[in-house]
């Protein structure tokens, strides 16, 4: 299955929203949606959702526009909140049944999931009675325990302790596994770059960087080496202005084009006792900054 | 239409499960209990009525001697007025015939020790007679509805005119049967009898108000509540907003109306099973006797006065984004509903429930539920007058319906301070 979005815009009232977003994913791989507040990931998930129409463009799935009476989406919003005076079952029942499931199935799905996440003892408590990490194990069964194509993850790792967020990221592989469509919206970057292949970076209701993870950091000019030596000191007072300390022992060289690239770790590796030396890569955090960091 | 149901269902049982909901539908039913049962339980009225009956043509002097837990009052000649012992015993007796409810006795002594003894609440009122046809009242508290002094009138008038025909040379007998000559007249309404349906329509109207308003804000609350828990994200993904309103606000008019009917019917449950302790009392045969064709009508208007203000309700709620901000917002739906109330319960006691207003009332969709209803139960209005109403109530049931959905669609997912109802309505036609 591809999932693409394709040229969406939308506006409130005179505020322009979604400036023509596009973007595609993948089932079987993870997708990142990344964009600072308010730059209109909310709104694209929307639209995809079928809360609101578009104003313009379209939401396809496999070439064709999506039925949401057919599509299952599963959703955990960032904004996490069910019923917190009825019991959980009964709540996850009625969800399962909104999204089109029969009691019977709904209860078995939901059985499962509860077993999976170690939630099972709390089937037939009061949802405000548990913890808010246990809360949002809750929260995460109404997105998947309707089994949906999609699977639309705001924030999922926000409040969770290490080991229920370990539990997560076992979940979310499985989904991925089985052939999901995952869309991750996240602000913590090691999560993104740990699970997604492909990324959307949103500024101001527009798409400024999408891709391959790995292409786009392919693609950036490789004309910076990382270094780390003893003789650090003594390789900065060399390099110069060219040069910037990166750690104690870390140095970033920037090079003058990305030819010099060889010649320059020759030099250095002759002449210094150098641990390690390597050509720079961009973490998303940087690229995040770089292209996000300007909103308007 | 699935989803309809599915949300139906879980906000019925919502209901159903919500221990208020459950507490007061049990109190009142039992209150209807309690209040259909004791006449039963204190011997019932018509065994009194009889007794008390009897009383007055036989032994009624007996009878009077035996009050000793009743009120006192007193009766005593002013010192100015000089009224032989054979008056005052004359007076007792005549007063004792007609206030059954007090232990009347004579007084022998001054103005000033009277005035104390009421005081002291020693007795509850006094009569000091100058003559025998003119007198000081004296009580306590004078109530509201004391009508000692009326009464006393009235036995004054009746010895004066039987002193005053008994000089003229009628035998006493004869001048009695003059005075109580018994008139025998009958009213027949071709119409509606306003007094046999004043109560059931008074009832049905404050019934209509009362679940109106409570469920109502209960829908509101409902929604914001929703809206505040931030499950709202989760619904409006997950179903349409129109789905959401109707099946919500179909719920709530069914749990209203089952109250109703459990409360309605347990009494006339109690009534039928204590029917006959109640002894032809007028006022509650009237209630249980309203004619089918007004229950349907009942009916009709209770459901879609109903529907109309849950909609309006919800769709108020929906644009609170705490449960704070609802009390304030819904203040206009209130007063709107209170409005109309109080047209139509202030014509009601009038007895003029064919006035203009009434009648523009009657077709306005806000007020029409309460305004048609009472035309309909204490005048006669013509058929077609009544199917307009109801056309139109359904219409704007139905655009009510719908646009509150739309202003739920959008105003679920607006948080912070309250729109204004314009830039709402604007929001809501673009989208």
């Amino acid at each position: 299955m591809r999932l693409e979005i394709k040229d969406v815009h939308k506006s409130f009232g005179e505020k322009k929203v979604l400036n023509g977003i596009s973007f595609a994913a993948d089932s079987g791989k993870a997708f990142g949606l990344l964009g600072r507040n308010g730059a209109g990931k909310t709104t694209t998930i929307r639209i995809l959702m079928d809360v609101f129409p578009a104003d313009s463009g379209e939401v396809m799935l496999d070439g064709q526009a999506i039925d949401h009476h057919k599509v299952g989406i599963g959703y955990l919003p960032e904004e996490r909140g069910l019923y917190p005076k009825k019991k959980i079952i009964d709540q996850l029942v009625y969800f399962s049944e909104l999204k089109g499931m029969k009691y019977a199935d709904a209860v078995k799905a939901i059985d499962y999931w509860l077993e999976r996440l170690g939630m099972t003892e709390h089937r037939n408590k009061r949802l405000d009675t548990l913890s808010k990490g246990n809360q949002q194990k809750i929260q995460l069964v109404t997105a998947l325990a309707h089994d949906p194509q999609i699977v639309v993850l705001d924030e999922p790792f926000s409040g969770l302790d290490p080991v229920n967020a370990m539990l997560l990221k076992d979940v979310v592989r499985e989904e991925i596994a089985r052939g999901k469509i995952v869309l991750f919206s996240s602000h913590q970057m090691n999560y993104i770059e740990e699970f997604c292949d492909s990324i959307a970076i949103l500024n101001s209701g527009h798409v400024v960087l999408s891709g391959d993870l790995h292409d786009i950091k392919r693609n950036y000019t490789r004309d910076k080496l990382i270094l780390r030596s003893e003789n650090a000191g003594q390789i900065q007072a060399e390099l110069g202005a060219s040069c910037t300390r990166n750690g104690e022992d870390e140095l970033l060289i920037r090079l003058a084009s990305p030819a010099d690239k060889q010649r320059t770790m020759q030099m250095l590796t002759q002449k210094y006792d150098i641990d390690e030396i390597r050509v720079f890569e961009p973490s998303l955090n940087d690229i995040f900054v770089e292209y996000a960091g300007d909103q308007e | 239409m699935n989803q309809l149901g599915t949300i139906f269902k879980f906000e019925l049982k919502g209901y159903l499960k919500n221990k208020v909901f459950v507490g007061v539908t049990v109190f009142l039913v039992a209150l209807m209990a309690v209040v259909m049962f004791f006449p039963r339980v204190s011997g019932g009225f018509g065994g009194e009525e009889e007794s008390s009956i009897s009383g007055e043509d036989g032994q009624g002097t007996e009878q009077a001697e035996d009050r000793d837990g009743y009120p006192v009052m007193l009766v005593a000649g002013s010192e100015e007025g000089n009224l032989s012992p054979e008056s005052m015993e004359m007076l007792r007796q005549a007063f004792s015939q007609a206030f059954m409810d007090y232990d009347v006795r004579i007084e022998e002594k001054k103005e000033e020790e009277i005035k104390e003894k009421i005081l002291t609440e020693d007795a509850e009122c006094a009569f000091v007679f100058d003559s025998l046809t003119s007198y000081t009242y004296y009580v306590g508290n004078l109530s509201m509805n004391d009508q000692n002094s009326y009464m006393a009138n009235e036995v004054l008038e009746s010895i004066f005119r039987m002193n005053a025909m008994m000089e003229k040379g009628i035998a006493q007998e004869e001048a009695q049967e003059i005075l109580s000559s018994p008139i025998t007249g009958e009213t027949e309404s071709l119409g509606k009898d306003q007094i046999q349906n004043f109560f059931y329509t008074y009832i049905m109207i404050f019934a209509l108000y009362m679940v109106i308003l409570l469920y109502g804000q209960m829908v509101a609350t409902n929604v914001a509540t929703e809206k505040s828990s931030r499950a709202m994200e989760l619904l409006i993904t997950s179903a349409k907003p129109a789905s959401m309103m109707f099946g919500k606000v179909f719920a709530s008019c069914f749990a209203g109306f089952f109250q109703l009917v459990a409360v309605f019917g347990s009494a006339l449950l109690f009534y039928q099973m204590n029917a006959s302790y109640w002894g032809g009392n007028d006022i509650i045969a009237s209630i249980f006797a309203i004619p089918t064709e007004l229950l349907v009508y009942m009916l009709v208007f209770f459901v879609l006065g109903f529907l109309i203000y849950a909609f309006l309700f919800g769709a108020v709620g929906s644009t609170a984004s705490k449960l704070e901000d609802i009390n304030t917002s819904v203040m206009p739906i209130t007063l709107l509903f209170i409005v109309g109330f109080f047209v139509v319960m202030f014509s009601m006691t009038n007895g003029s429930v064919d006035n203009l207003l009434m009648k523009v009332c009657s077709f306005v969709p806000f007020t029409s539920p309460m305004a048609m209803f009472t035309r309909i139960a204490m005048s006669t209005v013509p058929f077609y007058e009544i199917a307009i109403s109801i056309v139109i109530l359904i219409g704007s049931v139905l655009g009510v319906g719908v646009l509150s959905a739309r202003i739920y669609r959008v105003g679920v997912l607006l948080y912070g301070k309250p729109p204004k109802i314009g830039t709402m309505l604007r929001s809501v036609w673009k989208a």
